[in-house]
């Protein structure tokens, strides 16, 4: 990707100037952490505002299990500073990607670890951004628990750079895992979930169903042996597309899309599923996968898909902002100075 | 327009849909706080269809609306209060409680607002599965009500609130449209309005479904009950075990005094010389659980613990949590009124909150005992008074509100669970800078543009006001 003007703002108010700067100009901008899915949507050159010198841990407190960082950094830099102290936040991506926290939440992308972890958002206590119109606000707070106004912390999470550019994030922690351990079945067996006790990972793939088990390392072993589960390598994901829908409607969506995988064109297509979620990740040709598009659709899903040489849209009609979402955009970027195009992309 | 709701709910020979008498709506007046206000009149529909009619009509006239389920809300969330000539209609949820589908398969329950959130956990257990959250509440409050505040409960060190545990949120907004957040597809693209809705506390429509994700029930489960010398010590062995190497699934603590009066009143073997008690909770596969509850017997006697004792059986378990949960039971008995606090402070400054509040009590001669989610660095101290007593009613607020000072003071913030509601709303203007209040109502005027659904509550009136008020006028304790 080209860029006519791009901001790399050091601090929240630098931040604001770049915005107003932006507003000036009459241009409405692109926030971007590292880049590693902003340059897989197509797009045209916009102006970017970078969150790269939005650098570093601001204040860890490992007696609180809270870490507040500024949104640029890298999160495997912070995954290994947190090592340090035996902790960790389990949202990582699927793909070691140089994801920024920043693009973490803003994405919300959930990784691997998502069926025993939970959700990014629910490991957000607190964001700092600014909005549409320039204003410096916070949501949440540093206690990991917190009722106290709206959870505008979830609303930013996944908000696609659309409501505020995210410049300080405060997140739970918890401690790593002592052994954890990947194990699969022989041939792929998405119904292995069932007779495991809340497994951190259930991943099929064409070959195998691969499961992570983070418990103590006997019970893993008698869950292993229960299930019949040899230990194994990390599966490794497609990273083209990414499918969501209802999980009741994941065997279906499955079955469909192997009738077309038996068809000759259709061969062209990879998928990994977490079928707990409701999730697939694919990799497959522009045909495939705008056939997976049109399936995952009916099914009252949405399909993601990130190659701008394959000429899909990144984000499809399934992503559609209704009225509501309008409004709620609206109410922190009145003037649609934050990518408002992002759904049409 | 009382004869239009009467018309749209007292269908099918059924005459007992809209209330409007002085004694049918004296119970509609407040939840479980001290506020309380008299409602236009008090709606009870049975149906969403009627639910949309009765607030199409409320929209048409004007009025303003206060949705409701069981009323065991501590923050006056439920409490029907408005500006003379606009006292707001109660919605109330409550006949709207049935379990829609318990899907096993897929782990999860799409459940009507007014069902009983222990009569989900019920449902659920019959097929080896639990629903997680579990506030003290739970056999009386409802799941519409615990999306409306997003409620807590004992285990949500590890569980998390109930937000972490709703799928799909259908939320009515006041045109009597239907808005399913979230739940077409999981995540990915598209605003999460849902966790917008979960803690909306009836300001931002009703809902009037929601699907909720259950978790497979525990196959082993370690209790712990721990004796101190001192909150200190208490306090400090919950920051060791908050760092140890496996998170305890439950950590509550009880203080002397809280001991003393459950102790009369449950016989939950609580050590009577302790000036404070741990109660931990391990959860999950046997050897972690084992490994868990060693390590926190370990960490307990290193901090000085006096006593430890696991629970041999579910029976010794039933009796600890007994003492827990019979709180609110033994202080009804001991005192004719309380006031329950909830404030949260980072979990490394509960020592020093605990301690401060001592202090208040002491200054405002009011006897407090401190029940607290400790692993969450969850305070809920017991104000215990007796309204006749003259000018009590002054020094409780006194103590309410230095408490809450005080959380604010340590980083911390003004309600963990029970929400704003009209009882904590005054004080956001120092919980958020004007900027970011403002963020709270752009969204709010956002998903709910009339402005009539719960008016008066969660957001201060005019934005960065000052001084907090805990009874609002009109109101009366
Ligand atoms: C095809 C594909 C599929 C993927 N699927 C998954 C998956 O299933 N699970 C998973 O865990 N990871 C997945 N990832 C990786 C993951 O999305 C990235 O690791 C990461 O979240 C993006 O971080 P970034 O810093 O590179 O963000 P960028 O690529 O720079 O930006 C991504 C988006 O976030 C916005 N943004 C970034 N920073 C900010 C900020 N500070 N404030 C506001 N908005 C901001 C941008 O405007 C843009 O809309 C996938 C990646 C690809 C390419
Ligand atoms: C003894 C005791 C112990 C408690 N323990 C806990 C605890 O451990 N954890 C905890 O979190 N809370 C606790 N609570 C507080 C209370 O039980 C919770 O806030 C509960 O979620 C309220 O549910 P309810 O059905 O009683 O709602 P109500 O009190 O009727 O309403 C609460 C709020 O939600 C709104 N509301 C209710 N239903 C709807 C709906 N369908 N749509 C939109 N808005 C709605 C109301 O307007 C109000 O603002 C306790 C209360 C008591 C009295």
């Amino acid at each position: 990707m080209t860029t006519s003007t791009s901001w790399e703002p050091a601090d929240a108010d630098e931040m604001v100037a770049a915005l107003a700067d932006a507003r000036s100009a009459g241009q409405a901008v692109e926030v971007r952490g590292s880049g590693s899915v902003l340059d897989r949507i197509p797009g045209g050159d916009e102006p970017v505002l970078s969150t790269a010198a939005l650098d570093g841990i601001v204040d860890h407190a490992p007696e609180d299990l809270t870490v507040t960082v500024r949104a640029g950094m890298a999160f495997d830099e912070l995954a290994q500073e947190l090592a340090q102290h035996g902790q960790e936040c389990p949202i990582e991506p699927i793909v070691d990607d140089g994801a920024t926290v920043g693009g973490r939440l803003a994405t919300g992308l959930a990784g691997p670890r998502q069926l025993g972890a939970g959700r990014v958002r629910d490991w957000v206590l607190r964001v700092r951004f600014i909005t549409g119109d320039g204003h410096p606000a916070s949501a949440g707070g540093v206690t990991v628990k917190d009722v106290t106004g709206y959870d505008v912390c979830r609303l930013m999470t996944g908000s696609w750079g659309t409501l505020g550019v995210i410049t300080e994030v405060t997140l739970k922690l918890r401690p790593i895992p002592r052994q954890p351990a990947w194990f699969a079945t022989e041939t792929p067996d998405p119904t292995v979930a069932a007779r495991l006790y809340r497994p951190a990972a259930v991943v099929t793939t064409a070959e195998r169903t691969h499961v992570l088990l983070e418990e103590h390392p006997d019970d893993a072993a008698a869950q292993a042996a229960d299930a019949g589960l040899e230990p194994a390598a990390a599966p490794t994901f497609p990273a083209t597309a990414r499918a969501a829908l209802d999980p009741a409607a994941l065997p279906g969506f499955l079955a469909e899309l192997q009738h077309a995988n038996s068809s000759p064109e259709g061969a062209a297509l990879q998928v990994t599923a977490q079928g707990q979620l409701g999730l697939c990740h694919l990799d497959g040709s522009a045909d495939a996968l705008a056939r997976a598009r049109s399936v995952v659709e009916r099914h009252g899903g949405r399909l993601l898909v990130l190659d701008p040489a394959l000429g899909l849209a990144a984000f499809g009609s399934g992503h559609a902002p209704d009225a509501m979402t309008n409004r709620v955009t609206a109410a922190l970027d009145p003037d649609g100075r934050l990518a408002p195009w992002r759904w049409e992309r | 327009m009382l004869l239009r709701l009467r018309a749209i709910l007292d269908t099918d020979g059924l005459t007992d849909g809209l209330r409007t008498s002085h004694l049918g709506r004296a119970t509609y007046r407040r939840d479980a706080s001290f506020l309380n206000a008299d409602p236009l009149a008090v709606a009870l529909p049975r149906t969403v269809e009627q639910t949309a009619e009765v607030l199409r009509a409320c929209r048409d006239h004007g009025i303003p609306i206060t949705p409701r389920a069981a009323g065991t809300g501590l923050a006056g969330g439920a409490t029907p209060t408005g500006e003379a000539g606009a006292r707001p209609v109660v919605v109330s949820v409550a006949r709207m409680d049935q379990l829609r589908e318990l899907d096993v398969a897929n782990r999860r329950a799409w459940v009507e607002p007014g069902l009983v959130n222990a009569r989900l956990g019920r449902a659920a257990a019959a097929h080896g599965l639990r629903f997680a959250p579990d506030p003290a509440s739970q056999i009386a409050a409802t799941l519409g009500g615990n999306v409306a505040t997003n409620a807590g409960g004992i285990h949500v060190l590890t569980y998390g609130v109930m937000s972490q545990h709703v799928l799909a949120v259908e939320l009515m907004d006041l045109d009597g449209e239907v808005h399913l957040l979230d739940g077409r597809a999981p995540e990915q693209g598209g605003l999460d309005l849902r966790a917008v809705s979960v803690g909306g506390e009836g300001t931002l429509g009703i809902v009037v479904g929601a699907c909720l994700r259950l978790l497979p029930a525990p196959p082993a489960t370690g209790t712990l009950l721990a004796g101190f010398p001192s909150l200190d010590a208490a306090a400090a062995t919950v920051g060791a075990l908050v760092t140890s190497d496996r998170l305890p699934d439950a950590v509550e603590l009880m203080d002397a005094r809280a001991i003393e009066l459950v102790e009369g009143y449950a016989q939950a073997g609580y050590p009577q010389d302790a000036a404070a008690v741990l109660l931990l909770e391990y959860e999950g596969l046997p050897a972690g659980v084992d490994a868990g509850a060693a390590t926190a017997e370990r960490l307990a006697s290193e901090h000085g613990a006096t006593s430890v004792v696991r629970a041999a059986d579910s029976d010794q378990r039933a009796r600890i949590w007994k003492g827990r949960k019979a709180v609110a039971g033994a202080i009804a008995k001991q005192a004719p009124d309380f006031y329950l606090q909830d404030v949260v402070v980072p979990r490394s400054r509960l020592g020093e909150m605990l301690d401060t509040v001592v202090t208040i009590g002491e200054r405002e001669r009011l006897t407090i005992l401190n029940v607290v989610h400790a692993g969450d660095g969850n305070l809920h101290p017991f104000i215990l008074f007796d309204r006749r007593e003259p000018d009590v009613l002054d020094r409780v607020f006194a103590a309410g509100h230095d408490i809450v000072e005080t959380a604010l003071r340590l980083d911390g913030t003004v309600t963990g669970e029970h929400g704003v509601g009209i009882e904590k709303r005054d004080f956001l203007g120092q919980v958020f800078d004007a900027d970011s209040l403002a963020v709270q109502q752009a969204v709010r005027d956002a998903i709910e543009p009339t402005r009539l659904a719960n008016p008066d509550k969660v957001l201060p009136t005019t934005v960065g006001c000052g001084e907090a008020r805990m009874v609002p006028e009109g109101a009366w304790v």
